[in-house]
């Protein structure tokens, strides 16, 4: 029931980081694939 | 002092950062969440002898020496077995697992799975290079299947314990990656393959290799990354509601060899079982039907597609493809999205919300068709893709509410066999279906119609399976002693 430390604040920003460049990739190039849906 | 692995070994400080968990467990589930896009090896796997071109078999070739055969290549259909592989084995391994997982903790799970899907990765690169299919079927559909099982549900129960107050958003996050594995994998793989590709190899072998190493390391990553709460550990101001208050989230807790004795374990298996056949059916047949119904007026000319040219026709197959794609977007968009209103609105009422929306929306595709509405049709099956990745994503708090979180990892393991099922009865009934309409003389864009209606009908049972859910009887409840037990 601790609050948090903000260093773990850092962490918790790079970790989500290493993830979510990879899936904003994949969502992006899916994107792309899905635009000609739309021309 | 315990091994590296041990659950002893990862029990987290009390100032520990719960988000820190979430990134930990999606690691695993966008690396195992490949598997949906497995179907991008299909087409350089099937002319991996003759390079530029398939080398047929012989026709008086067996199945048996075909298997064996290094002089001519697979058919896709022959490749095609590896997603009855996965499904199988996913489920059979976290129905069989899953109390192994929940004994020895998601530390020792994640590693495991990294070590089978990565693994498989590596005996399906030999297989490739050798030529030998049972060796991918082996190494990526048998071992692989079994890593998918694992890492699937590895951060269950770790996730339900850290965010009691938010099961659905915190299971969904981990389960929106592993919608998502195949939108990151399915694109690297395909560069990976023209990187790899020369005049003597199609790039496939290498590709599995530089993938398995990659999964491997985020998978480990993952998995080293998992901390599990202290013992009484709650969120900062946060009070379990009171029983009365919650009839439906039980506080107390049924152990998984008594869950399957219950109704309320059947009645689940019936729902995620009804909602991801008639999801899994949708998705299989998305590109084809979308193609077939409106034919060239996705492109702006007469015509149904059988009467376009081989230009117009690869233009509307790309359209076909797009739709796939928007619809995989939808999915994981939805595994986030219901998981996270399941917290305000109730699991039972989400599943309602499910059944009777996609009843209804089942039922009007064809009518769409015929209006011939593109994009009233492509909505109406974005949204019943939603509800399909949120099936997936909130059935873990559903099962957490009714039998508690003790054996929540284990229970669910049990009841993805129910995907299992679902993979193997959903493709089933709309390719049956489909061709037996069009034996029967009727025209390709109306042999959907039946389908929608059956995949309605599963939907009904699904809506009565999930309307006679009740909180589970008190006598399969642990007792205090047993609930002292290791």
């Amino acid at each position: 029931m601790t609050k948090s430390r903000a260093s773990d604040w850092t962490l918790v920003a790079v970790a989500w980081t290493l993830v979510g460049i990879p899936l904003a990739w994949g969502i992006y190039r899916t994107l792309q694939s899905a635009i000609v849906l739309f021309k | 002092m315990p091994g590296l692995l041990a659950k002893e070994r990862i029990v987290a400080p009390p100032d520990f950062n719960r988000w820190l968990v979430p990134p930990a467990a999606l690691a695993i589930h966008l690396s195992i969440g490949m598997a949906y896009g497995f179907s991008v090896f299909w087409l350089p796997l099937s002319r991996a002898v003759g390079i530029t071109q398939p080398v047929p078999c012989p026709a008086d070739m067996s199945f048996w020496q075909r298997l064996f055969a290094t002089t001519c290549d697979w058919k896709i259909s022959t490749l095609g077995i590896m997603y009855s592989l996965f499904f199988l084995f996913l489920g059979s391994s976290a129905a069989v697992f899953g109390r192994w997982v929940e004994r020895e903790g998601p530390r020792k799970a994640g590693f495991v799975a990294a070590c089978c899907w990565g693994g498989g990765l590596l005996i399906s690169a030999l297989g490739v290079y050798l030529h030998q299919i049972l060796l991918l079927w082996i190494g990526s559909g048998v071992i692989g299947g079994c890593g998918l099982g694992l890492g699937y549900i590895s951060p269950v129960s770790t996730l339900i314990k850290w965010f009691p107050d938010r099961r659905g958003m915190a299971t969904g996050m981990a389960i929106m990656g592993f919608g998502g594995g195949a939108m990151i994998g399915s694109p690297l793989a395909d560069i990976l393959m023209r990187h790899y590709a020369s005049a003597t190899s199609v790039g496939v072998w290498q590709t599995f290799v530089t993938l398995g190493v990659i999964y491997f390391v985020a998978m480990m990553c993952g998995a080293f990354g998992y901390r599990i709460p202290p013992p009484g550990w709650q969120p900062a101001g946060w009070t379990p509601p009171a029983p009365a208050q919650q009839a439906m989230i039980t506080t107390r807790h049924v152990h998984v060899q008594r869950a399957w004795k219950t109704p309320q374990f059947w009645l689940l298996f019936t729902v995620l079982c009804m909602n991801v056949s008639a999801g899994i059916g949708v998705i299989g047949m998305a590109s084809p039907m979308l193609q077939e119904v409106f034919g060239g007026k996705l492109i702006g000319v007469a015509g149904v597609l059988k009467d376009l040219t081989p230009v117009q026709r690869a233009q509307v197959a790309t359209i076909g493809a797009g739709f796939a794609a928007l619809l995989s977007l939808f999915n994981i968009a939805g595994r986030i999205g219901w998981a996270s209103l399941s917290d305000v609105i109730g699991r039972k009422r989400t599943y309602f919300v499910f059944f009777t929306l996609g009843i209804l929306l089942y039922s009007f595709a064809p009518t769409a068709g015929r209006i011939g509405s593109v994009p009233l049709f492509v909505g109406i099956f974005c949204f019943i893709l939603t509800m399909y990745g949120g099936g997936f994503a909130t059935i873990p708090a559903y099962i957490a509410d009714l039998f508690g979180t003790r054996f929540v990892g284990a229970i669910h393991g049990r009841i993805l066999l129910a995907w299992s099922t679902a993979g193997i009865l959903g493709p089933q009934l709309v390719n049956n279906i489909r061709e037996y309409r069009i034996s029967h003389g009727v025209p390709p864009a109306e042999a959907y119609n039946t389908i929608m209606y059956i995949l309605a009908g599963l939907l009904v049972v699904g809506f009565f399976a999930n309307l006679a859910v009740r909180p589970v009887n008190e006598r399969y409840y642990m007792t205090d002693a047993e609930l002292a037990q290791p």
